[in-house]
């Protein structure tokens, strides 16, 4: 059996037979990369795409993602108030103010939120307006043209109705809003559902990508940021509004990018069409648990723990056996279930590759 | 009628309902209760959400609109609490994420249940280099140090903190508690920290535990 990128990417999520799964990887740390360096990974590669090449990956950076923007249109430029020996202090442009660190991949710590108030909002809200320019590219044919009879597969990224919003309220804010302001809240996703619904009516006249992906980020090691209770009634109403778009169009399959322990809201999820999750981060979600709670309904990206690339080689093949049954029954695309900490030797990692290759040829539906 | 009102504001916190919650607290001043019976009412009331939230029944976003209530109920009593010449707090904490990590989810969290708990918090934010941990311990005399860290990277400067309140001679005089999803029960013991690698309420039970026994030692 030869099959193209596309279709075997398509018939693992149908659970269909293949001649191997494709070879996706999460991503890397900054420092990881540079510690690589120091190992022998060619200078020359800085990004995830260029390693992921070099190394014979086929994702999951690199693979094709539709060039339409749906998210804060335009990025207003970002200004560095003050530089301390190792962190920035950097006014985002939206009227938050951050802190960053200058040599170490974190997530931004936020001084000041873009979103305070009402007011904040109204005056982030244009930011958001399908209609802005720029968003769908002007030689829009060339790319429809581009992507006709292609044989790889096709990412159309369709936002976060939660993940956007914490990051510009932080959690505290939007967390007291769900109960203080709800109607706010509904506003406020209800402005993005329609971004993401106008932009997807626009692309998917023209063009059928094979996956949407959602991010969120919104559970932690003791499951949810947000109640089951509240996620099922203000996020996957709107949720639906967007799948049902999709699943018109025959993109079936949507990917939902979340950390942490994600159990009580994949009912949620399915529920709306979303039905694939990503990373499954192996400290916290087990994917056989899914599937045998939801079946083939569940469709899975991860898995592989982290910590088992940490402690050696031993522990790399013996975390690639606990997950053969699942790679086997299909509907499961294994990567490491975050990007690779940089506590991972280039040896190491390049050890993973080489079984994990193996792996995937030798176990597949 | 006494235990009605102070019922309701137990209830009014548990069903996260910040405006019942304020007006059971007020009809409470009028009626003559004595702030801390008030303030007993509404940390019974935050026990019963953190029990909640250990059988998943509340998650995080529950957590903070309660602690956003007692807060909000805190403002009405704090007056009071001072009019009378009472001590505020049970116990000081000290408390910040460690040097190189910037993740403060739980951190926050920690900080809250301490509060609602009746700890006064001096919160360092986060990326808090052993030198700052050092200088609020000798500034505030803190019953206990608490140290927050997400990454794997950034868990090894739990240890500097350790480190560094050792050699300035004040580790024996406090508790240190550390947590976050690097931390491990191993690393703890590993560390030398007296208790960690529990969430954010468990660790603040034990925190309250401690100057509990603290404040009996005293009196012996």
């Amino acid at each position: 059996m030869s099959l193209t990128h596309r279709e075997r990417l398509l018939r693992v999520f149908e659970f269909k037979s293949v001649d191997r799964i494709p070879n996706y990887e999460f991503g890397y740390w900054r420092e990881t990369i540079d510690r690589w360096h120091r190992e022998g990974l060619p200078e020359e590669l800085k990004t995830d795409a260029e390693v992921e090449q070099y190394l014979g990956l086929e994702g999951l950076e690199s693979v094709e993602k539709v060039p339409v923007i749906i998210g804060v249109w335009p990025r207003p430029p970002e200004v560095v108030l003050k530089s301390e020996d190792d962190r920035e202090i950097v006014a985002d442009g939206l009227g938050g103010i951050y802190v960053r660190k200058k040599y170490t991949s974190t997530i931004p710590h936020y001084i000041r939120y873009p979103i305070r108030n009402r007011e904040d909002w109204e005056r982030i809200k244009p930011f958001f307006d399908p209609k802005t320019y720029g968003r769908v590219p002007l030689n829009w044919s060339d790319i429809v043209e581009k992507y006709r009879d292609r044989d790889y597969p096709l990412i159309i990224f369709v936002g976060s109705l939660y993940g956007w919003l914490r990051d510009l309220m932080g959690v505290e804010r939007i967390s007291i809003a769900f109960y203080r302001e709800p109607d706010w809240v509904k506003e406020m996703m209800d402005t993005i559902v329609n971004l993401v619904t106008t932009i997807l009516r626009r692309v998917l006249k023209d063009i059928k990508p094979d996956i949407a992906w959602f991010w969120e980020d919104m559970a932690y090691s003791k499951g949810p940021l947000l109640s089951p209770k509240l996620f099922e009634e203000f996020m996957v109403p709107r949720y639906k509004k967007i799948m049902s778009i999709l699943n018109e169009h025959g993109v079936n399959i949507a990917v939902v990018d979340c950390d942490g322990d994600i159990e009580q809201l994949v009912p949620g999820w399915l529920e709306a069409g979303v039905n694939c999750m990503f990373p499954l981060e192996a400290r916290y979600v087990d994917p056989y648990k899914l599937r045998e709670k939801f079946g083939k309904k569940v469709l899975l990206i991860g898995g592989v723990d982290k910590r088992a690339l940490i402690a050696g080689e031993k522990a790399i093949d013996k975390e690639l056996e606990r997950l053969t049954p699942l790679l086997e029954e299909g509907g499961y695309i294994p990567t490491v279930d975050h990007r690779v900490p940089p506590e991972v030797s280039y040896q190491t990692y390049l050890y993973y590759l080489k079984r994990k290759r193996e792996w995937l040829e030798k176990h597949h539906p | 009628m006494s235990s009605d009102v102070l019922n309701s504001i137990k209830e009014a916190l548990v069903g996260l309902d910040l405006d019942k919650t304020i007006d059971f607290v007020r009809m409470a001043v009028e009626l003559g209760f004595k702030p801390m019976d008030i303030i007993n009412a509404l940390a019974d009331g935050m026990r019963v959400v953190g029990e909640r939230y250990e059988k998943n029944e509340y998650f995080l976003s529950e957590l903070i609109m309660a602690a956003e209530i007692f807060k909000e109920a805190m403002n009405v009593l704090e007056p009071l609490i001072l009019k009378e010449g009472r001590a505020l707090y049970i116990g000081k904490a000290v408390v910040g994420t460690v040097e190189g990590d910037l993740h403060d989810i739980g951190k926050n969290l920690f900080v809250m249940f301490l509060k609602s708990m009746g700890f006064e918090v001096i919160d360092l934010g986060v990326d808090v280099p052993p030198k700052k941990f050092v200088e609020a311990v000798k500034q505030y005399k803190p019953d206990v140090v608490g140290m927050s860290a997400l990454l794997t990277t950034t868990v090894l400067n739990m240890k500097k903190v350790i480190d560094a309140l050792n050699n300035e001679g004040l580790r024996n005089s406090i508790k240190v508690i550390v947590g976050g999803a690097a931390v491990t029960k191993e690393y703890v013991n590993e560390i030398g920290a007296d208790a960690g690698g529990i969430d954010a309420y468990e660790g603040a039970l034990i925190c309250r535990k401690w100057v509990e026994e603290k404040r009996k030692a005293d009196l012996r």
